[in-house]
């Protein structure tokens, strides 16, 4: 059964640094220690296989031989007091309003580099600033991120930073739903006596915020479509459950055809036309006449489309050059610019190895620091200097010493953990969240987000394609945490 | 509805209805094989029968050294390189209802992804009939349920007709395919032992799950008329190709409204003189030598007919496995 541990070095989310419980714990706490052992087991089971049985996979290619494999669950969830999560809510809208007006700045004037706040290279010089393809398009709303999924951990202290934007194509909302769903149907004992924030209205908000996308030319009511790679794509569960829930055709690149720049779909009453296009396709794949030759994802004629105003394509395009790993050092300063705020939310911090003094200080402390590439995703080409053996830090070394630019480092952070039941077993985990930011006409954020665990014991790996798994995350209504405390 | 999307469904639908067909075929061949174990040039002649019904006799030689039961039940259910052999149809299915699943209701999805991940785990014995029939009567209880979830949870809307017109479509092709083969074994066989095309016959009915209807219609003597007639055009029993077309005629009217427009004329046409020109009354006056060209006729035409539906609808290729 669940031992409490010590956590000395780690902040822990359901744990005080004595062991104890912390308050918005307490309640749940007292229902998992009504379970046996072998109650724990069976519900583990039983909720691994609900995932297999209704198809909610990932594929992973190796040897170009897909696997589909499932997310693994833990069932012990992130809690989040009301008053944390009203922070969150308001550090989230904050960034992703500042990131938007940076593409929108970016992407016309430019008063950001002219004022000398972001340097004008590290924009310029960006394989994903696409200037010469879309700078000045009119987009509706001026609304370049639809959806947001911004990565937060916790440090050593429990303060939350931000580690990463994502605000090209962030994947695992139908997890969220789906950690959800399972929880509810496995483990319904623990619902009667929380209270805790809804999922429910937020796909009909999703589906409010993809309408009001309309583009300039469109005067009818607009359609929309959601636009996937196929089957085959890693992240085709969470396409066709968006698609679903929505109630938005699920189309492929192959559905498509542009004539007069109007995009259209092939039906089986022939052409019908699309205005909005919600695309889980890459910018690169985008459309072969501008981007690679080579895409047969992509949709030829597309961007023409888009220039003209015929069709909105969300997330917009180019917005890959605001969530790389060297930009995310600037967005606080983008908040400071833009809005005259302060983060809510800061940073982790982060070292530049183009910058030729940071870069010799990082060198000699690699055994201590995390070095990133600014260009990679899903914990691929990354140091984690105190996990690391010698050959690897060397390895690292030189590669930051022939490319610099592509690399940034950042302190090793603690990230917090979380008590996981695994293989019949309690242990603690390291767990990092993932926040969804839904724009149209009004901001909205997902209540809690996706909670990723490194499942393997001391990893602080939390991607699903390196063995992460995945938590459901409550955010208590306000007034429950004195009753979970009373229910002790 | 989107092209790709509604040509997924009508494969998804053939290769349901196709594992269901091909497993009762091999489920049947099982029983009658141990019946006629006696004659084993009349064994071999049926498992080329079967072959010719759910593959291909060509291909079967050549991937096998012979005709052992063990070769024969491994292309028919198991084999990667029999596309029509019953797993493959399972998976073919599964992974249509994989890109379909928007609109489908969402059992029909899991009864397919179960059946498929549990034959990715399945251990067959080798030599082990039982275990053959276990899986066969899963992969008929798959189908039997999936047609029950549509019936019951579907609206009668599009994705609903074309689920049904392509079922009806490989039903009727499935009968026609049978019948013809056997009409042709029949024929070469006739010089043989009396009772031969009792045997024929009386296969032909039970290949199709159709003997005891038949025996409700007709008398046990298996008169090839009477047979012909039961499965080509009684409009009652539900794997006769008269009932099939009846049925795709019918759901084509609603997917049209009752409308004929200029590109739906053609399946109108297509079917209106396939139901008018193979009529009971065609079946009874037909000569004995005139039959298998009037079988070859038939199924050509009933070919056809899914190859102007999938034009009329412009349906595209299936989906291709990288």
């Amino acid at each position: 059964m669940f031992k409490p541990y010590q956590s000395n070095h780690f902040f822990d989310e359901m744990l005080e640094q004595d062991g104890t419980t912390r308050n918005h714990y307490q309640g749940f706490h007292s229902i998992m220690n009504q379970f046996t052992e072998e109650e724990l087991r069976e519900k583990h089971e039983t909720a691994q296989l609900s995932f297999l049985r209704q198809g909610i996979t990932f594929t992973v290619y190796s040897d170009n031989v897909g696997t589909e494999r499932t997310m693994p669950f833990d069932f012990i969830p992130i809690i989040m007091p009301p008053e944390t999560w009203d922070m969150i809510e308001k550090g989230m809208k904050q960034r992703v309003e500042a990131l938007n007006i940076f593409l929108e700045d970016i992407y016309n004037d430019g008063a950001i580099i002219r004022d000398g706040v972001i340097p004008r290279e590290l924009i310029e010089q960006n394989p994903n600033y696409f200037k010469k393809e879309i700078g000045g398009v009119k987009i509706p709303l001026h609304n370049h991120i639809f959806l947001a999924g911004i990565d937060l951990i916790r440090d050593q202290e429990g303060t939350y930073r931000v580690l990463e934007d994502n605000l090209r194509n962030p994947s695992g909302m139908s997890y969220v739903y789906q950690n959800r769903y399972v929880m509810r149907q496995v483990y319904p004992e623990f619902f009667n006596r929380h209270s805790i924030h809804s999922l429910e209205h937020q796909l009909s908000n999703m589906h409010e915020a993809v309408l009001d996308h309309c583009p300039v030319n469109c005067e009818h009511p607009p359609r929309a479509v959601l636009l996937t790679p196929g089957m085959y794509n890693s992240a085709y569960y969470d396409h066709l459950f968006l698609a679903q829930q929505m109630g938005i055709e699920l189309v492929e690149g192959r559905d498509l055809h542009v004539r007069d720049d109007v995009v259209y779909m092939k039906t089986i009453r022939g052409m019908q036309r699309v205005d909005i296009i919600y695309r889980r396709i890459d910018d690169d794949f985008l459309d072969p006449k501008v981007f690679r030759k080579d895409s047969a994802l992509g949709v030829p004629g597309l961007l023409e489309a888009y220039r003209k105003g015929n069709v909105a394509i969300l997330n917009g395009i180019g917005n890959g050059v605001a969530d790389d790993k060297a930009m995310y050092a600037f967005v606080p300063e983008m908040i400071r610019y833009y809005l005259n705020e302060e983060p809510i939310i800061p940073n982790v911090d982060t070292y530049f190895m183009r910058n030729i003094e940071q870069r010799k200080w990082a060198l000699e402390n690699l055994d201590q620091l995390v070095v990133k590439n600014v260009g990679a995703s899903g914990g691929y080409d990354m140091l984690i200097g105190p996990h690391a053996t010698n050959e690897e830090i060397a390895r690292f070394k030189k590669k930051i010493e022939e490319e610099p630019h592509q690399y940034i480092a950042q302190p090793t952070i603690q990230l917090s953990r979380a008590p996981s039941f695994q293989d019949g077993r309690f242990y603690p985990c390291h767990v990092d969240l993932r926040v969804f930011v839904m724009r149209g006409k009004q901001t909205h954020v997902l209540p809690g987000g996706l909670s990723r665990v490194a499942l393997k014991e001391g990893s602080l790996v939390v991607n699903s394609s390196q063995g992460g798994g995945g938590k459901d995350t409550w955010v208590l209504k306000k007034g429950d945490e004195q009753y979970a405390q009373q229910s002790r | 509805m989107l092209s790709r999307v509604a040509d997924s469904l009508y494969w998804m639908s053939r290769n349901i209805e196709r594992a269901e067909n091909n497993a009762r075929v091999l489920g049947v061949q099982l029983i009658q094989m141990l019946e006629a174990s006696s004659e084993e040039t009349l064994a071999r002649h049926d498992w080329e029968t079967v072959l010719e019904i759910c593959g291909s006799n060509t291909q079967f030689n050549e991937l096998y050294p012979n005709m052992s039961t063990n070769h024969l039940i491994e292309y028919l259910a198991f084999s990667e390189n029999n596309a029509n052999s019953i797993l493959n149809c399972i998976r073919y299915a599964r992974e249509n209802a994989r890109t379909t699943r928007d609109i489908i209701p969402n059992d029909l999805f899991e009864v397919w992804n179960n059946l498929y991940l549990d034959t990715q785990e399945m251990n067959i014995r080798e030599g082990s009939l039982r275990d053959v029939k276990t899986f066969l009567e899963r992969v008929k209880v798959a189908s039997l349920t999936s047609q029950g979830i549509v019936d019951s949870m579907m609206t009668r809307g599009v994705p609903y007709r074309f689920f049904n017109i392509a079922k009806w479509l490989e039903r009727a092709e499935k009968t026609a395919r049978i019948l013809n083969i056997l009409n042709d074994r029949s024929a070469a066989d006739l010089n043989k032992a009396d009772g031969t095309n009792y045997y024929y016959w009386r296969s032909a009915l039970q290949l199709v799950n159709g003997y005891e209807e038949y025996l409700k219609k007709y008398p046990p003597r298996m008169n090839e008329k009477d047979v012909l007639t039961f499965m080509i055009s009684d409009y009652a029993f539900p794997r006769s190709i008269q009932y099939c077309m009846d049925h795709i005629r019918e759901s084509i009217i609603s997917l049209e409204g009752g409308k004929v427009s200029h590109y739906s004329w053609r399946i109108y046409a297509a079917l209106d003189s396939l139901i008018d020109e193979f009529d009971e009354h065609k079946i009874r006056s037909l000569k004995e030598n005139g039959i298998s060209a009037f079988l070859d006729d038939f199924q050509n035409r009933c070919n056809d007919i899914s190859q102007i539906f999938s034009e009329t609808y412009y349906l595209v290729d299936p989906a291709g496995v990288p």
